[in-house]
Formats: C-alpha cells, sequence, structure tokens
C-alpha cells in the first residue's frame, strides 16, 4: 500500500471519527441543511413526476377508447385528450375543495403541504412535504388528512420537512377503542410487503375480544398527537401470551398520499 | 480528475432519482438502487484515494437523504454508510485487476452482491437496535431484489460510464481496448 493510500484511509478515518460523534441535534441540523440544499431538485423532480403520472393515466384512457368505438378514432382522441384534462382539473378542485372544507370544520390550526417524495429508503416508511420551519411546522407535530392520522415530523428544514408515517415500525401512538376502554400502543412494521400495510394496536387487553370494523382514534397520551384523531380499523384481533393484538388498516390510504395537513396547534 | 467529478455528478444525480422510483410491488416492495453500481464501477475505475472519497460521499449522501432521527434517537447513526461503502468498496477494487484484463462478468455480480450487503447491513443494524431478530421472506425479497436489479443494470450502467470515462480520456485505467 503506497503513502497516498494510506494518508486517504487516515482521512476517512477521521471524517468518520468525526460523524459517529454527532449527537441526534446536529445529525438533525445537518439533515434540514442537506434537505434544504436539495430543495430545488426535489421540487422539480416531484412536479416532473406529476407530469409524467399524467400523461401515462391519458394514454390509458386513449387505449381503452379505441377499444370502445373505432371508426371516430381520430375524433375522439382530440376530444379524449380535452376531457382527460378537465378530469384532472375536476379532480384536483375536488381534492382542494375538500381539503379546505376539512381545514375550515377542524378544530385544530392545519398547514396544507404536497408530498414531495415518498418512500426514500427500503427500511423507513417516511414521506417529505413542501412544508418547513418558514411555515410554522416543527418536530414531533401531527400529520393528518381529512381522512386521519398520517403520522408526524421528524426533521424540519426551512422550506421541506420529514414525516415519519404511521406504518413504521418506530411512529407510536397512543391510541383508544371505539366504544370500548380498551387503550393500546399503534405502531407499523418492520418489514411491510404492500405499499399500504396493515398497523398493529398492540399491548390491549386479553378480554377486548375487539370486533372487525371498530375504529381506533389517537388517545392523546404522549403529548405529540391529539386526541380524537382515527387511525384505522379493527381487521383482526388476536390473543397472544401476554395481551391482545388487533391488526388495522390504516383510515388513509399511505400509497396515495398527495395532500396532507399539520397540525400546528388548536384553534 | 474529470471523469472523478463526473462520477461524483453520477452518484449525486442517481441519489435524488432513486427519491422518484417507486418501491416495486411485485418484488415484496423492493427499492431500485442506482448509487451502488455507479460508486462500484469507481471502485475499479479509481485509485484508491479516489475511490475512498466517492464512497465516502456516496455514504454521507445516503445518510443524509435517509436517516432517521426519532426524538433523541439516531436509528442508523451519521457515519456508517460511509464505512460500509468503504469497505465494499475496497473490496471491489481488490478484484481491479481482473477488471482491467477484460473480466468484468464477475464485477457485475459482485456489484448486485454488494448492494444486497448494503442493505444487509442497515437492516442487521436496525434490528440490532430494535432489539428483536426479524427475518420475514418480504425482508430477505427487500435485502435481495435490489442486488438482483443492480446485477441486472450493472452492464449497462458500466459500459455507460466505460464510454464515458474513454471519452473524457480516464488516466485511471490501463489497457481499456482490452475492455
Amino acid at each position: 500500500m503506497n503513502r497516498s493510500s494510506i494518508i486517504a484511509l487516515l482521512i476517512l478515518a477521521a471524517v468518520l471519527g468525526y460523524f459517529l460523534t454527532f449527537g441526534p441535534e446536529s445529525t438533525r441540523k445537518l439533515q434540514a441543511g442537506f434537505y434544504q440544499m436539495i430543495s430545488p431538485f426535489l421540487t422539480t423532480g416531484s412536479s416532473l413526476q406529476k407530469q409524467i403520472t399524467s400523461v401515462r393515466t391519458g394514454l390509458k384512457s386513449l387505449e381503452e377508447l379505441e377499444k370502445d368505438n373505432a371508426e371516430l378514432r381520430v375524433e375522439n382522441r382530440a376530444l379524449n385528450a380535452t376531457n382527460q384534462a378537465l378530469r384532472d382539473v375536476e379532480r384536483e378542485v375536488n381534492r382542494l375543495r375538500t381539503a379546505l372544507a376539512y381545514r375550515e370544520r377542524s378544530v385544530f390550526k392545519l398547514v396544507p403541504a404536497e408530498i414531495v417524495t415518498r418512500d426514500a429508503s427500503t427500511w423507513w416508511r417516511t414521506v417529505t412535504i413542501n412544508r418547513g420551519k418558514q411555515d410554522g411546522i416543527e418536530t414531533d407535530m401531527s400529520v393528518v388528512t381529512d381522512q386521519g392520522l398520517v403520522g408526524k415530523t421528524t426533521t424540519v428544514s426551512e422550506s421541506i420537512s420529514i414525516v415519519l408515517l404511521v406504518s413504521d415500525e418506530n411512529c407510536r401512538v397512543a391510541a383508544n377503542v371505539e366504544g370500548t376502554r380498551e387503550q393500546g400502543i399503534v405502531s407499523g412494521e418492520r418489514v411491510a410487503g404492500a405499499l399500504a400495510p396493515l398497523l398493529n394496536l398492540n399491548f390491549l387487553s386479553k378480554q377486548a375480544n375487539l370486533q372487525p370494523g371498530q375504529k381506533v382514534y389517537t388517545s392523546g397520551v404522549g403529548g405529540v398527537f391529539p386526541s380524537g384523531l382515527l387511525v384505522g380499523a379493527v381487521k383482526e384481533y388476536k390473543v397472544r401470551d401476554l395481551d391482545g393484538q388487533a391488526r388495522l388498516a390504516p383510515a388513509v390510504d399511505l400509497a396515495k398520499l398527495e395532500d396532507v395537513f399539520v397540525v400546528t396547534g388548536r384553534k | 480528475m474529470i471523469f472523478f467529478a463526473i462520477l461524483l455528478v453520477l452518484v449525486f444525480v442517481a441519489q435524488i432519482v432513486e427519491l422518484f422510483l417507486p418501491p416495486l410491488e411485485w418484488m415484496y416492495n423492493a427499492h431500485i438502487y442506482i448509487v451502488p453500481v455507479v460508486v462500484f464501477y469507481g471502485a475499479m475505475a479509481l485509485p484508491f484515494p479516489l475511490m475512498l472519497t466517492l464512497a465516502a460521499f456516496a455514504g454521507l449522501l445516503l445518510d443524509a437523504l435517509t436517516m432517521q432521527v426519532i426524538g433523541p434517537r439516531v436509528e442508523i447513526a451519521l457515519g456508517w454508510s460511509i464505512l460500509i461503502y468503504a469497505v465494499l468498496a475496497s473490496i471491489m477494487h481488490g478484484l481491479r485487476p481482473l477488471f482491467i484484463r477484460g473480466r468484468w462478468e464477475i464485477h457485475c455480480i459482485m456489484s448486485g452482491v454488494c448492494t444486497s450487503l448494503v442493505l444487509l447491513s442497515q437492516y442487521l443494524m436496525i434490528t440490532f437496535r430494535r432489539g428483536s431478530i426479524l427475518f420475514t421472506p418480504e425482508a430477505w425479497w427487500q435485502i435481495g431484489g435490489p442486488g438482483l436489479l443492480a446485477m441486472l443494470m450493472a452492464p449497462l450502467i458500466f459500459w455507460l460510464l466505460h464510454t464515458i470515462g474513454e471519452a473524457t480520456d480516464n488516466p485511471f485505467l490501463p489497457q481499456r481496448e482490452s475492455y
């Protein structure tokens, strides 16, 4: 091994030693700074991705139209393209109308946000949103939609934040079950083979005997998640050696998230 | 040095692109990883100090973009990915004489294996931190799937990078004509 290789190894060891001494706060700051630096790339990438998805949807409709009406193909293509554009607009309007209505009737102060990227890595279920410190977002704020709980913010930069989804094993939510006194902790699975994995509601009593369809809400214990947010509905219940466990279908379709709200306080 | 700079830029771009690639549902949600293939090509095409720099850059990017800080806890501390990349890239660098002799198919297979090793080491660290060993078929797919995909992508990516290397007159690859 020559001298330059040894020097390179020593420098690498020094850099590693430096980074490995970082505490959670320094790490969070570095991550936030990094996300802030690359936020223009992320927002551009996100809008490009939306355009590509929109074009793909349009092409699918054209294929269906060709099958239905062969003799009017050319004319129908033009009509379908217009309709597709209008449908996109209509969908957008409906989506925003629902979001606005939810924001107005909600008891919380909500900051609307759009999803920029999702599932950045294999082992952690996160999304990034286009809101940050400059919008009043802080670490450990709940993220919701009109359908229910999505997760909580972890790292927050000036204009972009990372949201840990409720389907991640590390996101633990104190919850209670509708119509019962049962309380437990909801968490996701470590490894999920589906885009919309089920959640686990642990530490229930062995006598809970929950029925499919019963709704589970946040209890407010712990302080991060306010009480009364819908987490999901019971799909199955089983008794284990020491406690009862329910499997929940999340209230929100986490695979198709587009718009979310960050809860910044109560009205 | 131009080629080295290009590799750094490509690692950055590939890392951003990876964020927008959806996981493959038919492969138990396995992700597509491009960065390791670029890094492992760099491990063969660059001298040892530059290879370490490239590995450190890729590791830092991976950590900064994916690490999870929850309350007072960092799940995989900043720096571990640098170490993992550096070790695996060094192994690939050890196979450089074979690559120079034109036996690059071994490196394509090794790129896939090393991609899976990056994920396996991350998973082992998480498992250790969370305190319970859990190896489901889904976990194996999410570790092995990206490796298989990297193996399939490697010939094309290697060829592209090799072409770029030749176009920029990469001085670190002797006997380039034998590739």
